[in-house]
């Protein structure tokens, strides 16, 4: 499965059960807990994480506000 | 699934993450900037792709730790750490309001807090309507369109009133104001911030949670439950399109925080972290001993009157035991008829500290209206409740009985 991740083409092992929820923790994504999840240009609700399935071509950006910049 | 740390062990515990070589405590990261091996990473840092440090002045791991645990303290959320706790006031008041708009504060604030809002803030247009916090109606009615926040202290310094929080809660929120509460003076040991009905909660941590008078420092805790997509606070917008229940914390540190630089010193956040551990027992003894000096006080035949919210018969007693579970923390004020006599008292202390202060492990006195509301007209002294023979005290953790000793051969001054 190829997805983009901040811009960047990932491969991941075909897993039809992958959703936003157990991508986050798949990939060791840092503070799970404030991370803000776009999924193709659309803000995901964060109670929506855990049964929004990935899919191959999805593009997904991780946005933080504790980073430097605006 | 794991059961979570309780209280007292999340104090020692709480966001504390592997350090270098096995380190159990956190590490002081006594570094200005974080270097990053590509422009590429260092761009997403910036773009708030990634987690990451990049400056001191917007974040440093030894702060992190510290607002990790401060954070998980008061029932969840994020924190930021700040330089002072006057620094997290501004920051958190500067993140909501805009030029024109209206803050309704308690009118027994702690004098620095109470200068700021009625004279700095006013330079920038904004407007402090101050009232008392135990008249929920007047709180009500003083809410109007330009209101943008109720500020309240958990218990006001130095007046030592007890206001209702949860029912002030209620009366923001249904105006659809976010409640800031300053939590200083009961710390989250008393009770936290999910259990009062704050949105955002308010430490000067040189006090308490530092706990032995070695460093300033403040934090703000949004516990991420206050709904700022509204048409009072429209300039959240693009904040909470982002980043929802966090937005206050993402429009604080994306721009007040960051453009203020009020931040933390990482050695100040290392001695937090250390000092914190023991907040639990520190406070026990501290909500012991002032019950106890409080109860002497009261039968000395030179004290004319005590304030204690842990005494029956104080007037915040009811909500007090309600609110913070039969503890009642470490500040009490009493009088000895005037200023002259309360000095002597003062100067006649051997143990005892005078200085402006509260929350150290020592006891420590101070005539607040010579001193921390010197500048104040009699009305706001009044308003403050400080009248000319207060004495407060912060009492310490030291042997009751040598507290008692010490007020005692003081008294006989007079």
């Amino acid at each position: 499965m190829n997805i983009t991740i901040n811009g960047k083409e990932t491969t991941l092992a075909e897993n039809p059960a992958r959703t936003v929820e157990s991508l986050l923790e798949e990939l060791d994504v840092a503070q799970r807990q404030y991370v803000t999840v776009e999924l193709s240009g659309e803000i995901l609700e964060r109670d929506a994480f855990g049964n929004t399935p990935v899919q191959d071509g999805d593009a997904l950006e991780f946005l933080y506000f504790m980073g430097g910049g605006r | 699934m794991e059961t979570p740390l309780r209280f007292d062990s999340l104090l020692v515990h709480g966001g504390l993450e592997p350090g270098p070589a096995g380190a159990t405590s956190v590490p002081i990261v006594q570094s200005s900037a974080f270097a990053y091996e590509t422009a590429d990473a260092l761009e997403d840092v910036f773009r708030g792709r990634a987690a990451g440090q990049v400056y001191t002045r917007l974040g440093n791991p030894t702060t992190e730790a510290l607002e990790r645990r401060l954070a998980l303290l008061e029932g969840g959320g994020t924190a930021i750490a700040t330089a002072s706790g006057m620094a997290a006031i501004t920051t958190t008041v500067m993140t909501i309001v805009r030029a024109g708009d209206e803050i309704l504060a308690s009118s027994s604030l702690f004098g620095g807090t109470f200068s700021l809002f009625r004279d700095t803030l006013a330079n920038f247009g904004i407007t402090a309507r101050f009232v008392d916090p135990l008249d929920l109606e007047s709180v009500r009615a003083a809410i109007n369109d330009r209101t943008r926040l109720l500020f309240v202290e958990t218990v006001g310094n130095p007046k030592l009133d007890v206001p209702d929080l949860p029912r002030l809660a209620e009366i923001a929120h249904q105006a659809g104001l976010p409640l800031i509460v300053d939590a200083t003076v009961t710390t989250p040991y008393l009770a936290d911030g999910a259990k009062l009905g704050a949105d955002i909660v308010i430490h000067s941590t040189s006090k308490y949670i530092n706990g032995s008078g070695t460093s300033i420092g403040g934090v703000i805790i949004d516990r991420g439950v206050f709904n700022w997509n509204t048409a009072r606070f429209p300039h959240f917008e693009p904040f909470h399109k982002k980043y929802r229940q966090f937005a206050f914390t993402a429009r604080a540190r994306k721009l007040v925080h960051k453009d203020v630089g009020a931040c933390a010193a990482p050695f100040n956040s290392f001695l937090l972290t250390e000092g914190i551990q023991t907040l639990a027992l520190r406070m026990e003894r501290h909500c012991s001993n002032a019950l106890v000096l409080a109860r002497f006080l009261t039968k000395h035949p030179k004290v004319a009157w005590v304030n204690y919210p842990g005494l029956e018969d104080a007037p915040g007693h009811g909500v007090a035991t309600r609110l913070y579970g039969g503890r009642y923390g470490g500040l009490l004020t009493f009088g000895t008829g005037s200023k002259e006599t309360a000095f002597r008292v003062i100067n006649a202390l051997r143990m005892a500290k005078n200085l402006a202060n509260i929350g150290d492990a020592k006891t420590l006195v101070i005539h607040p209206a010579s001193t921390i509301c010197a500048d104040y007209s009699l009305e706001d002294k009044a308003l403050m409740g400080v009248c000319e023979d207060l004495v407060r005290v912060s009492v310490g953790i030291e042997a009751p009985q040598d507290i008692i000793d010490d007020f005692n051969q003081a008294l006989d001054a007079i």
